[in-house]
């Protein structure tokens, strides 16, 4: 069995615990963190889909791009929390 | 109406990743053939990187890098440039968006006539995207009532 697709779907079974946090956690800043947590994973799982496809190259662009949006996201909820006030 | 973060780490980051983001764009943009991305994501990615600079740098800093009207004018900017690439080809005597046509006019093959007519293509609709992405995030940011704004209209927030 190939390794990289064993490491896929260990992470895979692992983004359902942050799942659990972001849609249950208590207050804002734990769900914030447990989507920013899947984002990360996400971005792992598709590098190891550009390995098991043999296709990194592709997939090393599709990447970076979530990485971005990951972080920009993250920065706008934190921001929005800010002006509201209310954590 | 969204200020400047008191955060140095913030802006900081910010302020050394925007550069990056925008070559990456670019890079999006143009290699869009060979590599997963084109216009629209290019574009997405160019606009992302104005809404981080007005998250962390604020709406009146923002305002002189990128105005509501300057993106509205980039955003007619670059669907003229998609349109008037269509009726250069319209004028040349092929169909509407037929790069081989202008082959005569940049004195190249016309296979390479239609590799540049698509970045031509690409580049318009990234400048679009870009503007609008950003004049979106403003408008619902500021409510559509800019700051300037208040007294003309009487509203007290």
């Amino acid at each position: 069995m190939n390794i990289f697709l064993l490491f896929g779907m260990g992470l895979f079974s692992l983004v359902f615990l942050c799942l659990y946090r972001a849609v249950f956690g208590p207050g804002v800043l734990n769900r914030i963190a447990a989507i920013s947590a899947i984002g990360t994973k996400a971005l792992v799982i598709l590098l190891l889909m550009g390995f098991i496809y043999n296709r990194v190259e592709m997939f090393v662009d599709i990447s970076m791009v979530y990485a971005l949006l990951n972080f920009i996201g993250t920065i706008t909820a934190a921001k929005y929390l800010e002006m509201k006030g209310e954590l | 109406m969204i200020s400047i973060t008191d955060d140095i780490i913030i802006r900081a980051v910010a302020r050394i990743l925007i550069p990056f983001i925008q070559v990456y764009a670019l890079y999006v943009i143009m290699h869009g053939h060979h590599s997963p991305g084109g216009g629209f994501q290019g574009g997405v990615i160019l606009g992302a990187s104005f809404i981080l600079y007005l998250i962390t740098h604020g709406l009146e800093e923002a305002k002189e890098k990128m105005s509501e009207l300057k993106a509205g004018l980039l955003s007619t900017f670059g669907i003229l440039l998609y349109s008037g690439i269509g009726l250069l080809c319209l004028i040349m005597g092929r169909n509407y968006l037929d790069y081989g046509g202008l082959s005569t006019i940049l004195k190249v093959v016309p296979a390479q006539a239609r590799s540049l007519g698509i970045l031509g293509i690409e580049i318009g609709v990234g400048i679009t995207v870009m503007a609008i992405m950003f004049s979106v995030f403003f408008d619902i940011s500021t409510g559509g009532i800019l700051p300037e704004d208040e007294e003309d209209l009487g509203v007290n927030r």
